[in-house]
């Protein structure tokens, strides 16, 4: 046992120097190549950033030292990358080319086959920033890498390359299992614009459910009228998800002739494709919106109030006019809601200042509205604007109002 | 047997039990620490260019609540929500829950921020105290500060949740601070895995010894006192060796209160926080894994090792046995209501292993790490006491103890060097090798009494005495800068 406790010290001994000796090795060689690199880097980027800026056909090879060095030639794609990220017009292209003529463009592609993911990803991110279009097929194939991270990557380094040829594997791609990878494919989309929506609506049948989520998404964005048929009509589908994401997406393309779509969505059996109507509704008005949001501020689920009330003080003086109105509801949830809202929209603050009106007909009009509030119990607004609201006579007669016996 | 012989057999048959103890804890430890270096090192390879300015610009990112409980914060509440509100995220808001403070908590909030009462509705889902008042400000309309009565940590979140618009919440601690970009850290895995993802934890480091301005830590620095520098060392192992391995394991069974990002819904539907739990994060943790387990639904709990919460931790031992007694008897009665988890294969990995873990490891390892020095001295007095042997087995716990806090550095100098100084890595080095000479075995007597308070049914928050953070400061130009 003595023997064994012995090696088993020396052992652990031996592994605590290692580890030592390890993370102090580690920090100094790191520390010592990322100077070297720094300095190096200092001397190189005045000769690319005179390429970039440069209108000759001399290639990036003529600027920099020969024979150009690994490391150099390392240093010199960092520099470019960086450049890239900021730099538009002839100079992006200027660095496109160089990206070709140093080769980095060849390497990552061949790293996109690469045993190791976290290569396979850096790569096409890299192929993404130096936009060159010989990288678009390999990056249509690393579409189906197996590697979330990967495929992320590639869609969008192809948005970033752009090209008709990139949208179509792109929709495809919504149906990637991981969400995030959907996620970002449909943002990506989205920043293609009009372009993707012919190829959406070409593929929307053919697509599974989440991708159809994410395609209703990315329709909304772009707000294309073009898509309104298929919108419309997704409004009736068999699934709740799919419904109320048209009914949002409807929000975002904001024509007011989606009103009669979206009152009817007001009416559907669940509970968040009404919560989604009754928020496009704020966003597109139009005919009837004003009335159906009234009576959604009825509505059994707090989340579908809430969005309706939301919804008529953005949609402007008739949503506000309807708020003043449903403070003598008969629902209590539907009073609360219009106070809150138009405590949020200031529109009490208004009233509040013709309380020192000299009109009186304004000033009556202002005392009836805030005798309202008080009997509805929510006072939590005035009694502070009582306190410390800018003018003194508002200060007095709310004082005088709410000192009143109710 | 006479008692005579039997105390000798008694000695000795506990001591070669404390061997196995021994080797299996260790064993337990290096497992954990493998997972990690693995994890790590995945973790830093496939964050090789971020993702979060996409995060951020996407409108398809999920807006966040962040939940500030607040008691008697006043020294540092301002400089916080200003932290918060300077964090770089899409859309999110600030509700700030003051339970019942003495001090003028409130009013330097509402003094600072211009803030007023307002009729704010909200859905009561879970219960809670009486709430006095709400106030907003248009200066800062995604700032809300509630103003309730004195209810506990864990119904001030309740309360923040029912307020709160979003349908994922944050909960920060009033005396941290959160770095700028760690809210889209922690959202990346929501955002990965919707459908799944539950709740995310992300590292704390401790604040003592950094300078802040303007609510942000401008400066990294190691504590000056000893007792802080132990902690560093002490959460470091915690959180990159502990929890990375836990994580990976699937079985992460905390989530530090003072950050971690969860899914409303399904904190409601277990019934949001326990107002008599001592340790609300852990028991909201271990409620989740419950009830998600007997519904069957597929789900993920993880802890992310990048994003970063600052926070001030005791630099007294008296604050600091104060606080560690809390949390001991937060995890012995969370242990306790769950029970039936234990040894359970339907919970998986958590009911077969990380809970038989912290029964006997953390429960117990205490109890037997003061009853082997007790164990010693008996061993001594009755000639049993094979000194050579004692001496060997020491040495390498020691040896041992200290290889497991290195290797936390190390995994730390690998992955995010948040520390970057050769003086700061010798300092946590050499802290790494003092630790296991008094401040662990002083941790080990806290729990042994929480242990007992625990059986006693005391109760007693353990109140922090905030140093409140190092401001106005003369930059140093070796800083690093974050």
């Amino acid at each position: 046992m003595h023997d064994l406790l012995i090696r088993l010290i020396a052992g652990t001994g031996a592994l605590l120097g290692g580890l030592a000796l390890l993370i102090a090795f580690n920090k100094a060689l790191r520390e010592m190549r990322e100077a070297l690199d720094r300095r190096r880097r200092a001397l190189l980027e005045p000769a690319i950033y005179e390429y970039a800026n440069a209108t000759g056909h001399r290639a990036i090879l003529d600027y920099l030292p020969k024979p150009l060095s690994r490391r150099d030639r390392r240093l010199a794609e960092a520099a470019l990358l960086d450049a890239a990220r900021v730099v538009k017009g002839e100079s992006r292209d200027r660095i496109t080319a160089a990206f070709e003529a140093l080769g980095s463009v060849r390497v990552s592609i061949l790293h996109l086959r690469s045993q190791r993911w976290w290569k396979r990803a850096e790569a096409a991110e890299r192929l993404g920033l130096m936009r060159s279009r010989a990288a678009a097929e390999p990056l249509v194939a690393a579409m189906n890498d197996p590697m979330g991270e990967v495929r992320i990557r590639a869609a969008r380094a192809l948005g970033i390359i752009r090209g008709t040829t990139s949208i179509r594997p792109l929709v495809l791609a919504l149906t990637d299992p991981s969400r995030w990878s959907a996620i970002r494919v449909a943002e990506i989309l989205i920043g293609t614009g009009t372009e993707a929506v012919d190829e959406l609506l070409a593929a929307y049948d053919s697509l599974p459910h989440l991708a159809r989520i994410s395609a209703l998404d990315v329709l909304g964005r772009i707000r294309s009228l073009k898509a309104a048929g298929l919108i419309r009509k997704a409004l009736k589908d068999p699934h709740p998800d799919i419904r109320a994401r048209a009914a949002n997406a409807l929000g975002h393309v904001g024509d007011p002739g989606f009103a009669a779509d979206l009152t009817e969505a007001l009416r559907d059996p669940e509970w968040p494709v009404r919560a989604m109507a009754a928020k496009a509704l704020g966003r597109v008005g139009g005919q009837g919106a004003i009335a159906a949001l009234c009576e959604a501020l009825k509505d059994r689920q707090w989340w579908v109030r809430a969005n309706a009330a939301e919804a008529l003080r953005l949609v402007g003086p008739a949503g506000r006019d309807a708020l003043i109105r449903m403070l003598d509801a008969d629902d209590t949830y539907a009073r609360h809601q219009a106070v809150a809202q138009l405590e949020e929209g200031r529109i009490i603050d208004e009233y509040l200042a013709d309380l020192a009106s000299a009109d009186p007909a304004r000033r009556e009009a202002a005392i009836g509205f805030v005798e309202k509030i008080i009997r509805l119990e929510r006072v939590d607004h005035l009694t502070q604007q009582a306190i410390d609201h800018a003018q003194e006579g508002v200060r007095l007669a709310l004082l005088k109002i709410l000192q009143r016996p109710a | 047997m006479t008692p005579d012989m039997l105390l000798p057999e008694i000695v000795l048959a506990f001591n070669r039990w404390v061997i196995y103890y021994f080797a299996l804890l260790n064993g337990v430890y290096v497992v954990l620490f493998l997972v990690s270096l693995v994890e790590v090192v995945r973790f830093v390879k496939g964050t090789f260019f971020s993702d979060y300015e996409q995060i951020l610009k996407s409108d398809m990112t999920w807006p966040v609540s962040i939940l500030v409980p607040a008691r008697n914060e006043s020294r540092t509440i301002v400089e916080t929500v200003r932290s918060l509100l300077n964090v770089n995220y899409g859309q999110f808001e600030v509700i700030v829950v003051n339970d019942g403070s003495k001090d003028d908590t409130l009013q330097r909030l509402v003094g600072t921020f211009d803030m007023k009462r307002t009729d704010k509705i909200y859905r009561r889902t879970l219960p809670t105290g009486p709430v006095r008042a709400i106030y907003g400000t248009l200066e800062v309309p995604n700032l809300t500060v509630v103003d309730k009565e004195r209810g506990g940590k864990a119904d001030a979140l309740n309360t923040g949740i029912n307020v709160s618009r979003y349908p994922l919440y944050c909960s920060v601690d009033a005396d941290s601070i959160i770095e700028e970009n760690a809210l889209l850290r922690v959202v990346k895995p929501f955002m990965e895995h919707p459908q799944e993802m539950v709740a995310v934890g992300g590292i704390v480091r401790i604040a003592n010894g950094c300078e802040v301005r303007e609510g942000r830590v401008a400066r990294i620095g190691l504590p000056r006192k000893p007792l802080p520098i132990f902690q560093v060392v002490e959460y470091l192992r915690a959180f990159l060796s502990g929890r990375i391995g836990w994580s990976t394991l699937r079985s992460l069974l905390i989530i530090s209160g003072a950050f971690g990002l969860y899914r409303k819904a399904e904190v409601i539907a277990a019934g949001g926080y326990d107002r008599w739990s001592e340790t609300e994060d852990l028991e909201l943790v271990l409620k989740l894994h419950e009830t998600l387990n007997r519904r069957g639904r597929p789900y993920r709990i993880v802890f992310v090792p990048d994003p970063v919460c600052w926070t001030e931790v005791p630099s007294t031992f008296r604050v600091l046995a104060r606080q560690r007694n809390r949390w001991h008897r937060g995890l012995l009665q969370s242990l306790w209501r769950h029970k039936r988890m234990i040894l359970n294969p339907r919970f998986g990995v958590i009911g077969t292993i990380a809970l038989p873990y912290f029964v006997l490891f953390e429960t117990l390892g205490p109890f037997i790490e003061i009853l082997g020095y007790a164990m010693l001295a008996l061993s001594w007095w009755l000639g049993l006491l094979n000194a050579d042997f004692f001496l060997l087995f020491l040495v390498f716990a020691v040896f041992f103890g200290v290889f497991l806090s290195v290797a936390a550095v190390l995994l730390e100098e690998i992955s995010f060097r948040r520390y970057p100084g050769w003086q700061h890595l010798a300092t946590l080095v050499l802290f790494g090798i003092l630790e296991n000479f008094g401040y662990r075995q002083v941790l080990s007597l806290f729990k042994v009494k929480a242990f007992w308070d625990f059986l006693l049914r005391r109760r007693a928050w353990g109140r922090m005495e905030r140093q409140g953070f190092r401001t106005a400061p003369p930059p140093a130009p070796a800083a690093r800068r974050i």
